[in-house]
């Protein structure tokens, strides 16, 4: 154990509490002190401190021992009373203040760190004006009336040798009432050791004078108590500091004034003390009677601070006991002194003496090295006592705790003693500042470190330095506090350390340091909407004070969203809008796939670009000089949940081999007020394009902004990163490299290792041609069915003609390109059927269509600056949102260049959600149910279904036309009879019949002469002249192929329609309001496929005259079999002779229809058959069969084979020859065949619902034989 | 401003008990820490899981047997939250259910 007078506290008590000398001296001897700058008490003073004096001291005990430290303290007679706490107060300030400056940090240095702290040594971290303080503050406690110690144990007169009478002189001294309160209100005895002294200035004169008043004083005072002390001033106030001669006779003047004088003194007092206190206080009598006593003043004294204890009383006296046995380190007497007078204090009540009894037991213990424990009680104890005093003995309280406090420092108690320090705080909001600071210090010391509670008591440190406008100190303990918070998420108090650091920086004028803390808090989307508006204010009050932009690499407003960077170029793809570019690579690739040249040629243009390119760059991307280049940053605003500062974003790029890079920049969307400023570069000033736009982002908004860079020669470019302006003075800087976060660069080829940095780097290539292209007046919404002519606009604005035009739609249902002849033409007009007009077109694209690449005629290029118009066909073939890819595929001539061809990249998204959105309402819904006539071939009954969907408009029916050139379509009953009006209004349902028939091509070329079809029914008004359209040519025909393509893959069935309707208000978008819109409704492969494949007639005479005397009449048929089907199949036609006569036949047909049998033969009634009705197979083999089981005589026989066979192609028509021989006269039934078909399979698998093979019975055939005559 | 200071305050009282349940936290195996810092009134209690996840509560009334009660099943809650295997453990729990639950318990042992 070390010794405790070593350690802090020790020494500290072994400093403070010593005997007080009381100096009183003339103002002439100040006056020749002050020659040297000196007062008195400062001159002697150095000398009052020894460390070997050596003195034999005997105290109660009759044991002596050796003192050897010794020290005591000179105090002017005017100093030796109560510090004026308001003095004092001013005076720790000053301490405060200057300690606040001296530790202020330096604006740059870095924020400490908590590792850092933990490494260094204690005396290094700790501020060194902690100790200072806490001395001066234990000091404002000094001469308190219940405290011996610092009551003066001597006196020390001082006259000087030019005095005037110098012995009354010293009388006088000590008679004034200049002297301290408490020797006059009977605090402290008034007798004092006394010690008179004569100071004598050599340059006065000699010192004969002098010498004789040491006589005289000697003779009056007593020749043991007076001394003279000879100085020399200085002449001219020149202070020689080598040669001070005076110095030894000072320092044995004060040896001898303490161990001759006062030493002896003190120890006579003590011996007389402990005397009386062992007469009167000691052995069981004394003590019984001494409670007893006391219990009887109980009631008569009442006062809050206890009795009034006068130096005679015999609590004092014990009380001088022991601080003198103190003082001389007799520390035995002093605790058995203290613990006496300590239990009389607290019976008394006498709080405050009984605190400070109980404070010295616990210092002597200390000092003793014994019974810690109770040490620490009794410090504990004093503390407590004092706090429950109030705030009158605040003062106390606080010296009792910083001695506490010590102790236990001493002990490694250190977590024990800041939480003493956090007890001391108390009212005066400055000292419990420091106490705070020193408490978060010992905390950071204890062993492990306590950081968290650091950091808090730095903060609570540095609130009450702010209260107290010691902003330096409270930046200095905010500081330190963020080296504990950083990297927590404990963002709420985080944000509160920064934003009160930056506040006080502000407030100090030092607004760089004020901003840096500031960025920090600005992304606090944790904070409330008040805060965040608190610090945004505040930091751009701030940033507005500093009066000049900062450039922030870290500014954390708006938050970058770097993932969503994009980085799209144009290489040898282009695009006409940035939504063609935001569409995936994967789409256009697959939609280029066979147009561009293939893959090889790719890498043989790399293999180019290598020889022209440093290989270094090779991996990096090409742009093409001229053309921009957009990165989209997207900055997001949801830190904020309001804010409208303005700001900028620009897009920094640095240039390498001498390549002036020209840089523009753009923003898609403004909201949050962003203004784009441009680069840099040195050379570039003079060529750059300025475009500035604003826009300002709502609180939580997220927005994507565009950025373009438009390079203008040839070189490299890099992409550094993104700078923008927030509130037209912070510069918000992000590097793209720096962050190697993952980039996505949309339309690069990607290589599986792909390094950041490529991706932002590319080599700008000479300037090569561009088309742009465009097609205006699409529609933006329209309905289902609209047919338009639009126009493509390819534009060349280069010095280089293009050529090798190709271009690629993704949906030809939808658009397609027309022929050139229709550029100019008058729109629906065009469609018109001609007259004399070729088919031309039609199927000619046929092939064109399957693979879905256009090329345009070779001789077709454009021109350098021109522009070239193609037509295009638009048909909305289905409502509903539709997504449109173009391409349009160039070459470049006579540009000798690492890029051969180009293409532009066009993409219409038909979605109300863009600008170039079409929407495609639904307008008509039209169906069609076909149904076959039985006993004609090839003859069917239409009904058309025609819903009108629209919920406003009104379409005028045009037209019904069937596709293809075999089928005759005609009206039933005429329209008007139906819809009297021609016009469909919206919600009305119109259905409508027609009779179809199958127009055989025949090889004959007459037949085939269109003109003699009746493919379109008009269903216009019947006076309306206006021509058919013709739904054959293009571009009606191509919809339709598509339509068929489309429609086709569910059914199997081969009649297409179109239905063409006009709609003459324009109200929806249309491009020219004057004349009609045309729809058309494509209708394909209505199905026949619930038929059988196999349709036959019968064909020939249906009377017959014949002289049956003669001959048996021999009848020639004819059968007509269709296969309609798409497979080959072969049909087997069986005849079976009538089992009776035709008559019986009939009368089977009509018992089953209930008719009564009534005439066996001749001439009946034949009950009506229904061409409509399906007679089904079964009820035919009923009928066979009840006929077969009648038994009578034929009376037609079928002649010629029985059983026919034959083989008929797909879609073929076949004829058989049938023969009957009718033997009677009369009406025959001719139904008894049967037709046996049978599919032969074909490789594509068919519906379900389409059977192989089947049977099938004849159908009646009336025949009517009369007999001639 | 008032209403912030308070909520820092108390954030930081929390922040500051932190060294304290680090210490605590391995002297035993119980996982309910009771009182275990305080500035002026505000209380911190503390409940440590076996997996070290620590619930600090402050409060200024003294219902130990309330708290002890209401940390356990907050415990449970938060185990429920665990199991959510999207949920990244040491994260923000943004649950609203586990918000309206722990306030509901809250309501009944606080």
């Amino acid at each position: 154990m070390v010794d405790p007078a070593n350690t802090p506290l020790g020494k500290m008590l072994l400093e403070e509490i010593t005997p007080v000398v009381m100096v009183l001296c003339t103002p002439l001897v100040e006056e020749s002190c002050l020659k040297n700058g000196l007062s008195f008490v400062q001159m002697l003073s150095p000398f009052c401190d020894f460390t070997n004096i050596d003195v034999p001291v005997r105290t109660a005990s009759d044991q002596p021992y050796r003192l050897h430290k010794f020290k005591i303290r000179l105090f002017y007679a005017s100093d030796i009373r109560q510090p004026n706490l308001e003095v004092a107060k001013e005076r720790l300030k000053q301490v405060i203040t200057k300690a606040g400056e001296d530790d202020f940090p330096e604006i740059y240095s870095d924020l400490p760190q908590v590792n850092d702290l933990l490494s260094r040594h204690e005396s290094e971290i700790l501020p060194t004006w902690f100790q200072f303080f806490n001395k001066e503050l234990v000091r404002t406690l000094s001469f308190s009336d219940h405290e011996a110690f610092d009551h003066p144990v001597a006196c020390l007169l001082v006259v000087s040798s030019r005095d005037e009478e110098s012995i009354n002189r010293f009388i006088d001294l000590f008679n004034t009432n200049k002297l301290p309160s408490f020797l006059s209100d009977g605090a402290m005895d008034p007798k004092v050791l006394k010690h008179y002294l004569l100071v004598h200035d050599n340059q006065d004169g000699a010192s004969e004078k002098a010498t004789k008043i040491l006589t005289e004083m000697r003779s009056t005072f007593g020749p043991n108590d007076c001394q003279l002390l000879c100085i020399n001033s200085s002449q001219d106030g020149q202070t020689r500091h080598k040669d001070t001669p005076w110095s030894t006779f000072i320092k044995n003047l004060m040896q001898e004034l303490s161990s001759k004088h006062i030493i002896p003194y003190m120890e006579q007092k003590i011996r007389l003390l402990n005397q009386q206190v062992s007469s009167t206080r000691k052995g069981f009598r004394n003590q019984f009677k001494n409670l007893w006593w006391r219990k009887g003043k109980e009631d008569a004294l009442d006062t809050t601070n206890g009795p009034v204890y006068t130096f005679s009383s015999i609590e004092s006296q014990i009380r001088v006991l022991g601080d003198y046995a103190f003082m001389l380190r007799d520390y035995e007497l002093a605790v058995s002194s203290y613990r006496l007078i300590s239990t009389d204090y607290k019976l008394d009540k006498a709080w405050k003496r009984y605190a400070g009894v109980q404070e010295m037991i616990g210092l002597t213990y200390f000092m003793l090295d014994q019974s810690r424990k109770e040490a620490e009680y009794c410090m504990e104890n004093a503390f407590n006592t004092y706090l429950k005093l109030g705030s009158a003995v605040q003062q106390n309280a606080t010296r009792c705790g910083l001695w506490w406090i010590e102790m236990l420092k001493t002990r490694n108690q250190i977590k024990e003693a800041a939480t003493v320090y956090f007890r001391i705080c108390g009212e005066d909001l400055l000292h419990s500042a420091v106490m705070l600071e020193q408490a978060s210090f010992c905390y950071l010391l204890s062993k492990p470190p306590m950081l968290h509670k650091y950091g808090f008591h730095l903060v609570l440190s540095g609130d009450h330095y702010k209260k107290c406008d010691q902003i330096k100190h409270a930046i200095r303990t905010y500081r330190n506090a963020v080296s504990v918070y950083r990297g927590t998420t404990w963002n709420l108090i985080k944000d509160r350390v920064h934003f009160h650091i930056g506040q006080w920086y502000a407030s100090l004028g030092m607004y760089d340091v004020a901003v840096t803390h500031m960025l920090e808090i600005l992304a606090s989307s944790h904070q409330s909407k008040t805060s965040q508006e608190l610090f945004l204010r505040d930091f751009l009050h701030i940033v507005q004070k500093t009066g000049k932009t900062f450039e922030v690499l870290k500014l954390q407003l708006p938050v970058i969203n770097i993932s969503s960077l994009k980085v799209i170029f144009e290489d040898h793809r282009t695009y006409a809008s940035p939504a063609a570019a935001s569409i995936k690579e994967g789409v256009w690739r697959s939609l280029e796939e066979d147009m561009i040249p293939s893959l090889s040629a790719k890498s043989n243009w790399l293999d180019v670009q290598s020889k022209l390119i440093p290989r270094k760059y090779k991996e990096s991307n090409i742009c093409v000089a001229g053309e921009a280049n957009s990165s989209n940053v997207e900055p997001q605003n949801d830190e904020y949940k309001t804010s409208t500062s303005t700001g900028y974003v620009w897009l920094l790029s640095t240039y390498m081999y001498n390549a002036y890079i020209y840089i523009c920049l753009y923003v898609l969307m403004c909201v949050y007020v962003f203004t784009i400023i441009l680069s840099f570069g040195r050379d570039i000033n003079s060529s750059l394009v300025l475009l500035e736009v604003d826009f300002s982002l709502e609180g939580g908004e997220t927005i994507l902004v565009q950025l373009t860079v438009t390079p203008r020669v040839e070189g490299v470019l890099t992409i550094v990163g993104v700078k923008w302006k927030l509130s037209s003075s912070v510069v918000g800087l992000h590097n793209f490299e720096s962050n190697s976060v993952n980039k996505r660069i949309a339309k690069g080829r990607r290589k599986p290792k792909h390094s950041p940095s490529a991706d932002l780097k590319f080599i700008v290539i000479k300037s090569l041609p561009r088309l742009q292209g465009f097609i205006p007046s699409l529609p933006e919404k329209t309905y289902a069915g609209d047919l338009r002519h639009l126009v493509l606009e390819l534009n060349n604005q280069s010095k280089f003609p293009v050529k090798n035009l190709k271009m690629k739609i993704s949906n030809p249902r939808f658009l397609n390109a027309g022929n050139q002849s229709y550029l100019n033409v008058e729109f629906s007009a065009c469609l018109e059927k001609k007259l004399n007009v070729e088919q031309s077109g039609g199927h000619a694209n046929a092939k064109k269509m399957l693979q879905n690449v256009f090329h345009f005629p070779e001789d077709i290029s454009v021109q350098e600056e021109t522009s070239l118009s193609w037509p295009l066909w638009f048909h909305a073939a289905v409502p509903g949102n539709i997504s449109l890819y173009i391409t349009v595929y160039y070459e470049m001539e006579n540009v000798s260049s690492i890029m051969k061809f180009r293409t532009l990249r066009m993409h219409y998204n038909l979605n109300f959600a863009l600008t170039f959105a079409i929407y495609v309402l639904p307008s008509l819904d039209v169906s069609f149910e076909l149904s076959p006539c039985p006993s004609r071939l090839e003859e069917f009954l239409l009904r058309m279904d025609v819903v009108n969907k629209t919920s406003s408009e009104c379409f005028q029916i045009h037209q019904l036309s069937s596709v293809g050139q075999q089928w005759d379509v005609s009206l039933l009953q005429p329209v008007d009879s139906i819809l009297p009006s021609q016009s469909l209004f919206a919600g009305q349902v119109l259905s409508c019949f027609f009779m179809l028939k199958y127009h055989r091509k025949s090889s004959t070329s007459e037949d085939s002469n269109p003109l003699f079809l009746q493919s379109d029914v008009r269903l216009g008004p019947p006076g309306n002249s206006e021509a058919l359209f013709d739904v054959c040519s293009s571009p009606l025909a191509d919809f339709h192929d598509y339509e068929r393509l489309y429609q086709g893959m569910s059914c199997q069935g081969n009649v297409d329609f179109v239905f063409i309707t006009q709609l003459w208000r324009g109200n929806i978008d249309s491009g020219a309001p004057h004349r009609p819109l045309l729809f058309s409704h494509h209708v394909c492969h209505s199905s026949l496929s619930s038929f059988s494949p196999i349709s036959w007639s019968v064909d020939g005479p249906r009377t017959i005259q014949h002289n049956f005397s003669a001959s048996p009449c021999g009848v020639n048929l004819k059968m007509t079999i269709n296969n309609s089907s798409d497979a080959a199949s072969s049909v087997h036609v069986k005849t079976f002779d009538p089992p009776s006569s035709n008559s019986q036949s009939i009368d089977a047909t009509a018992s089953q229809s209930g008719l009564p049998l009534e005439n066996q033969a001749g001439w009946f009634s034949i009950p009506a058959v229904n061409d409509t009705k399906v007679i089904t197979t079964d009820a035919l083999a009923k009928r066979i069969t009840k006929s077969v089981s009648l038994e009578s005589a034929p009376q037609f026989i079928w002649t010629g084979s029985s059983s026919t066979k034959l083989k008929l192609q797909p879609r073929a028509t076949a004829e058989v020859p049938l023969q009957i021989c009718v033997f009677a006269p009369g009406i025959y039934d001719l139904s008894n065949y049967a037709l046996n078909w049978n599919l032969a399979p074909i490789e594509e698998s068919q519906g379900e619902a389409n059977k192989s093979s089947g049977e099938c019975q004849g159908y009646p055939y009336y025949l009517t034989v009369l007999q001639s005559t | 401003m008032q209403r912030e200071d308070a909520a820092q305050l108390h954030q930081f009282v929390l922040h500051a008990a932190l060294d304290i349940v680090q210490d605590l936290a391995w002297t035993t195996s119980a996982m309910f820490l009771k009182a275990i810092d305080r500035f002026n009134d505000l209380v911190v209690s503390v409940y440590v899981t076996a997996g070290h996840t620590r619930f600090m509560l402050l409060h200024d009334s003294r219902n130990e047997d309330g708290i002890k009660s209401f940390f356990q099943e907050v415990h449970e809650l938060y185990i429920k939250i665990l199991l959510n295997p999207l949920y990244l453990p040491g994260s923000r729990i943004t649950s609203s259910h586990f918000d309206t639950k722990v306030r509901a318990l809250a309501r009944k042992y606080l």
